[in-house]
């Protein structure tokens, strides 16, 4: 143990220093300055101006203006990128001291086709402007990185990881918290799904993804309870150009699971009106895994072809909106539909590992056979933003349905009837059904008093929850929940950025009485009696909260440092409250604990980013206390009515305390050839409670990410890429029960990917190759983890873009 | 001008004693348990084992020895009906089955023990009564052994009611 330790402190500072690395300076040098504005003649702010071949680069400052100190002589071109520009390149010679360039005009991009050439001009915009850690993507990144789920296309990011429930599926894990204690905001509404579930994953179409905003940290002053581990905001789509009529076309392909899907986008816009469309289908088969067989617990399961069973599904999306945008008045209405339908392995589902019909099961890799679930996420919401005097005003209101069922044939376990009883309320199949419908509203005014900029806004959600199904896990229930915030980013100077935040928090949960539909026999003084057992009291909480946060940004020259310590909360869900059934996927009996208090954090983050022609290194650690955390304790009791004999699982609250950081270093051999050190760490250990001592469950093992990028000017293509992705993730021997120790696992990933032009049309092609050399490895935080599941095998994935306009 | 300058430096001896302040902040504690008891049905005595048969009307004595590095929790036994086939034990041997056939009246048996604290080693004994109105068939004997601090492990028998 001790041993462990020390290895762990050395892993961390190796990394700290690892970039303590000194470059040579050149001889010959030119001072060169400009500004960059857009064609309304407005000067733009963190456009990334970028010379080479010295590969220097800066951002501009609030007046669009950038300058390069000492800049080699032999400088030949500059390159400015800009979000939602126009890519802008230019030769220059430089034959004096010192260079005024003339003004650079930008011009605005049609949104779908400017989107390959964005580069981290944004990001890095973001950056500097907050100052907890934020990581930045757009829809490229997911495109070049794309994986079954958004999530599992995200996971190059240090720090941020998935529960991923097999090919199609994942949730956010981000700096090892995840479930209810990461929010994820879609056009600026809370994603409201069944998060609480390890096999339940995001109902987001990654193909309707733009850029994705994700707060590695709390996060719950600006987006209530739920944000107490971090955010992953995915940002509206940007409005289509002024007249305009064009969309795109999507298609891809993967190996392993035999995925072929596709979207197809549609957008117009004549001067203010606009609207945007788009529709994603996808369709995949079982699973591969590089094993034949599966040890489910202690029983062995068998697979056929490598194929893990009952694991194919389908996804249909729709999406629509639709507005009007002029200088001072913007609004826009969007509707979605998400449907998925998959199935969960079938051997490992129910209240032990199970026997199947193999004949049946095998017979086809594409059927979704029981066990197996069905999601329909629909969501309305509609944004406005206008300015009233010198307040620029938004408002939000929502509306969302998820409607969840769980297939499975009926199993009767402690004392259920053993022959389904005809005129149940419930279908024979339907295990369990979870119907969610969320009202929201929310309001935002900014507005700026010298050099204060604040933001003031109030938010509101009312959701309802009903239940259905044969089995019992969570009662239904109603919740309300308001908040009020202030923020406020002081500008100092320019290299001086203070914030400073505050929020009130008010949520109410109101959760219904449940009794059993069978008697169960109870024995109480040698006396039996049969009884329909009580799951669930009618019971009701409110909590109240006060939160605030406070940070800091320095920018001097190439660094950009920052700091930020503030405190988060999380209201307890229902299921920490009031579950009381088993967990048909993890065999164990779930017990709420209706005394829980809110959890409460307290997080010291740090960032430092150093930026050179060369070198660009971002190290981002943290520091993480709970004195209350929600904890799902594994107790040494069983469950012996409705549980059957299994092991009670009973909420509890202990101290926690979490520590690590990422680090990312790029390093530019030459400008066309750029390696990438990506490395992530994370400790976490209760420090109170049954488990004191033992890590949370899911924490993340460190890695490390070794990229290599080859970006070679070929003739009639552009954005050519080929890389090379190394990662080696650490053995994970911090375990708590039931979990088991992980070994350490090396994968190497392909990608490669070009811009063809035929003619007038553009097709942007990426082709990855997942898991290269087949390797059988396990990964800690993988929903079937548990039961001993291999990742997936080698899958090659191809897809295609073709954006077209068809006027303009 | 990329050579790293004095406040470059101060920077990062600044992230550093910070980095050391998150490593060093642990206190000295003892190893955590990782370890699941064991259920050990070899002995002579032990029954049922796999493929044990059991007759209606007779009271049965289960048998079996739990052990764990640190402290024992619970154990519970579960006796359901297999007339579908749906498990299979956990256990290298298959016994052979009867066809699958709907339940009347299965046979339900659950029950939970709590071991005495403190305890590494522990002869577990239960009476158990086969009623004479059950249907007689193929049946599971579950036996779910857990330590103090949660581990559990599964044993799962397939035995004959006659």
């Amino acid at each position: 143990m001790y041993q462990n330790k020390s290895n762990r402190l050395q892993t961390f500072c190796l990394l700290l220093f690892c970039f303590a690395i000194v470059t040579k300076g050149t001889a010959q040098t030119v001072r060169l300055s400009g500004s960059v504005i857009s064609t309304g003649h407005k000067p733009l702010e963190g456009a990334i101006v970028t010379l080479y071949p010295c590969n220097a680069s800066t951002t501009t400052d609030h007046g669009g203006n950038f300058f390069f100190n000492q800049i080699p002589k032999d400088t030949k071109f500059l390159t400015v990128h800009f979000y939602g520009y126009a890519y802008y390149e230019v030769q220059i010679s430089l034959n004096k001291k010192e260079m005024v360039l003339a003004a650079i005009v930008l011009h605005p991009e049609i949104k779908e086709l400017q989107e390959v050439i964005i580069t981290d001009s944004y990001e890095t915009h973001r950056k500097k402007e907050t100052s907890l850690s934020i990581e930045t993507v757009s829809s490229s990144f997911i495109q070049r990185n794309l994986g079954g789920s958004l999530m599992q296309s995200l996971q190059r990011i240090p720090g941020v990881k998935t529960i991923s429930i097999g090919s199609g599926g994942s949730k956010p894990l981000i700096r090892g918290l995840s479930f209810n204690q990461v929010i994820v905001v879609e056009n600026g509404i809370k994603h409201e799904g069944q998060q609480w579930g390890a096999d339940h994953g995001l109902e987001i179409d990654q193909y309707a993804v733009n850029r994705v905003e994700i707060i590695k940290g709390p996060s719950s002053f600006i987006y209530g309870s739920d944000a107490i581990g971090g955010a992953v905001n995915i940002k509206p789509v940007p409005f289509p150009v002024k007249n305009t009529f064009g969309g795109s076309a999507d298609f891809s392909g993967k190996s392993n699971n035999a995925q072929f899907g596709g979207s197809v986008n549609l957008f117009g816009r004549k001067e203010k009106w606009f609207f945007d469309t788009r529709l994603t289908a996808m369709d995949y088969g079982d699973y591969r895994v590089p094993t034949d067989t599966v040890q489910v617990y202690n029983y062995a399961v068998p697979l056929y072809k490598n194929h893990l069973r009952n694991t194919a599904g389908r996804e249909l999306d729709w999406h629509g909106s639709g507005g009007y945008s002029s200088e001072k008045f913007k609004s826009v209405l969007y509707i979605s539909n998400i449907y998925s339908k998959s199935g969960f392995f079938a051997n490992a589902h129910g209240l032990e590992p199970r026997n199947v019909d193999t004949e049946l099961h095998d017979k086809s890799s594409r059927d979704i056979l029981m066990p197996f679930q069905e999601v329909t996420h629909t969501k309305i919401s509609t944004t406005t933003s206008f300015q009233l005097g010198a307040h620029q005003l938004e408002t939000q209101m929502g509306f969302q349905k998820n409607f969840r069922r769980e297939y499975s044939h009926y199993v009767n376990h402690g004392y259920m009837p053993p022959v389904y009883p005809e005129g149940m309320y419930a279908p024979q199949d339907l295990e369990r059904q979870y119907d969610k419908e969320v009202f929201s509203v929310a309001i935002k005014d900014e507005f700026s008093i010298q050099n204060h900029h604040l933001t003031v806004g109030l938010n509101g959600e009312q959701q309802q929850n009903e239940i259905n199904g044969w089995s019992f896990l969570i009662p239904a229930f109603k919740q309300t929940n308001a908040g009020l915030f202030v923020y406020d980013k002081m500008q100092l100077s320019d290299q001086w950025l203070l914030h400073g935040a505050v929020r009130m928090d008010y949520g109410r949960i109101e959760m219904k009485q449940y009794t059993d539909w069978f008697p169960s026999e109870k024995t109480i003084n040698e006396l039996t009696t049969a009884e329909h057992l009580k799951r669930s009291s009618a019971l009701t909480r409110t909590f109240k909260s006060f939160n605030w946060s406070t940070g800091v940004n320095y920018t001097p020259g190439q660094w950009s440092l920052k700091a930020n310590l503030g405190t988060s909360f999380r209201m307890p869900i229902a299921k920490e409250l009031a579950s009381n059934g088993v967990n048909y996927h993890y065999f164990r009996f779930e017990k709420g604990n209706p005394d829980l208090a809110a959890e409460r954090s307290y997080q010291l983050d740090l960032g430092m980013e150093w930026k050179s022609n060369k070198w660009s290194v971002q190290l981002s650690p943290f520091f993480n206390y709970f004195p209350n955390y929600i904890y799902l304790n594994p107790t040494s009791l069983h469950d012996i009515y409705y549980g059957a004999g299994n092991q009670v699982f009973e909420y509890e609250q202990s101290k926690v305390m979490r520590y690590g950081g990422e680090l990312q270093v790029r390093y530019h051999f030459t400008p066309l050839f750029t390696g990438e050190i990506l490395a992530e760490y994370l400790y976490s250990e209760q420090l109170s409670g049954s488990k004191k001592g033992y890590t949370l469950p899911f924490s993340p093992p460190a890695s490390i990410l070794f990229g290599l990028n080859y970006t070679p000017e070929i003739k009639n293509l552009s954005g050519t890429y080929f890389s090379i992705d190394y990662r080696y993730t650490a053995a994970q021997n911090q375990i708590v029960p039931p979990e088991k120790k992980t070994a350490s696992s090396s994968v190497f990933n392909l990608a490669f990917g070009t811009k063809v032009k035929a003619g007038q049309q553009d097709f942007i092609l990426s082709f990855q190759i997942q898991n290269l050399f087949n390797t059988k490895y396990l990964n800690h935080t993988s929903f079937y983890r548990l039961i001993e599941l291999p990742e997936a095998s080698r899958n090659i994935i191809l897809s295609v873009k073709i954006p077209f306009l068809l006027l303009k | 001008m990329n050579t790293l300058t004095c406040p470059t430096t101060r920077i990062l001896v600044f992230f550093c004693t910070i980095a050391f302040a998150f490593t060093s902040c642990d206190s000295d504690k003892n190893e955590i348990d990782t370890e699941y008891p064991v259920v050990d049905t070899s002995a002579a005595n032990a029954f049922p084992i796999q493929c044990s048969q059991v007759t209606r009307g007779q009271k049965i004595i289960f048998r079996a020895k739990f052990t764990d590095n640190t402290e024992l929790g619970s154990y519970s036994l579960d006796i359901h009906h297999n007339f579908d086939h749906h498990t299979h034990s956990t256990e290298v041997n298959n016994c052979a089955t009867e066809p699958v056939k709907k339940p009347v009246n299965p046979l339900l048996y659950i029950n939970s023990v709590t071991i005495p604290v403190g305890q590494k080693s522990y002869e577990a004994s239960q009476e158990i009564l086969i009623p004479t109105d059950v249907d007689p068939g193929d049946y599971h004997f579950m036996i779910r052994l857990t330590d103090k601090e949660g581990w559990q492990t599964i044993k799962g028998l397939s035995i004959k009611v006659l």
